[in-house]
């Protein structure tokens, strides 16, 4: 009986198209990844049924973290400018041009010390600055709440114009009387519209908002 | 790499000893090390992208230096004071406090599981209630006291919008309504 020959095939693979769709994806991912900005707090936001997005033009940010500390973050070169320099004139804090660079570029990544410190604070080094631990804005009360005086500068230098977004970014945590002080501040500058940014979250299936949402009509304001 | 050695060694010895082979050398580039590093990669964006960005959420709060007359009246029937406290507590009463508290009671967030009353379906309840004129009579007042949280308030305040709640105030907490959630607490341990 003849014996039955099994041919002997090559196992060779080819990875050529193993390694096209990697490189796809790859792709994919790199363009629709959004890096982390930078932050001073780490902060774990509330999740809401609300899905508008966030502004990005003329935004004042204020972070509070769960210790209670409290960051201001406001993206405007020109304004950030002219607040420090109004700051500065006001208190007499004393901050040279180039202390006043490094806070500006401090304030992209959040502010969070007294006026006593911002001299400090302004003289350290790009590498510091990333480590420094900031003790946050007192707003204790009314009578040390010191970004009161932040946003009334603000109003000052941007001659009484309220910034079109006022957001405010709250840790799960923070506790209730460190998110009332934050809006009392703003309120007593005759701020009363604010947005708090959230995680999205679906709305509970029954309820109104869900029935609303499923059947095509847009929320109302 | 992509195939196994099948063994088979060389390709045989055809023309015989002392002739050089000329080696043909093969065109094929491995690609498996490719295909691992670009995996590697993915991998990497994937855990550092964030993709669900975060969203904003609108707040209006009045402004307090309005006179008293000037300000909206509430009707008593259509009135819903909502409390928070520490430990995501939900304390409510319909209309005005009784005197002896005994519309004071205690609830959960979201929906009613088991005996405690959630405080979905008690806005629910209450909307129902008032039918027709629901959306102009009902007014939720939240009270959260000064050991709740922020993300307590976010939810409340959320828990408006998913029912549809027309009119709602953040407001300062009193200071016989905190006396009565502080002795609730004492008593519920």
């Amino acid at each position: 009986m003849p014996k039955v020959k099994i041919p002997r095939k090559s196992t060779w693979v080819d990875m050529t198209a193993f390694c096209d769709v990697a490189f796809l994806l790859l792709s994919f991912f790199m363009l629709a990844t959004q890096f982390k900005p930078d932050e001073a707090a780490k902060v774990e936001t509330p999740k809401s049924v609300s899905s508008d997005t966030i502004p990005t033009k003329d935004a004042f940010l204020v972070t509070f973290d769960k210790g209670g500390r409290v960051f201001v973050t406001y993206d405007d070169v020109e304004k950030k400018k002219a607040l420090f320099d109004k700051l500065n004139a006001d208190r007499g804090i004393g901050l040279t041009d180039n202390e006043i660079r490094t806070l500006n570029k401090a304030m992209e990544s959040g502010i969070g010390v007294p006026f006593t410190m911002l001299k400090s604070l302004g003289s350290k080094s790009k590498e510091e600055l990333q480590r420094v631990q900031q003790p946050g804005i007192p707003v204790q009360d009314s009578v040390n709440n010191e970004l009161k005086d932040w946003i009334a500068t603000l109003l000052a230098i941007n001659s009484g114009v309220k910034p079109k977004n006022v957001m405010l970014k709250g840790d799960n945590d923070a506790n209730y009387p460190t998110f009332i002080n934050v809006l009392d501040a703003f309120t007593k500058n005759g701020i009363y519209n604010f947005k708090l940014i959230t995680m999205p979250e679906n709305a509970p299936s029954g309820t109104y908002l869900y029935d609303a949402r499923s059947s095509g009509k847009k929320d109302k304001k | 790499m992509a195939d196994i050695d099948t063994g088979g060694g060389g390709g045989g010895h055809k023309k015989g000893p002392g002739v050089k082979k000329s080696k043909k050398l093969s065109t094929r580039v491995d690609l498996t090390p490719m295909v691992d590093l670009g995996f590697l990669l993915i991998t990497f964006f994937i855990f550092t992208t964030t993709m669900s960005s975060p969203t904003a959420m609108k707040l209006n709060m009045p402004d307090d230096t309005v006179k008293s007359e000037d300000q909206n009246k509430a009707k008593e029937s259509g009135a819903l004071t909502i409390m928070l406290s520490k430990n995501d507590h939900i304390y409510y009463y319909e209309g005005k406090l009784a005197d002896d508290g005994s519309n004071f009671k205690s609830a959960i967030f979201g929906k009613s599981s088991g005996d405690a009353k959630g405080i979905r379906d008690i806005i629910i309840e209450k909307k129902q209630k008032l039918g027709a004129s629901a959306d102009n009579d009902l007014v939720v007042v939240i009270k959260p006291n000064e050991e709740s949280n922020f993300k307590n308030t976010v939810d409340i305040i959320d828990e408006m919008t998913i029912n549809g709640v027309k009119k709602y105030a953040l407001v300062k907490i009193s200071e016989v309504e905190n006396m009565l959630i502080k002795t609730t607490e004492g008593t519920a341990k």
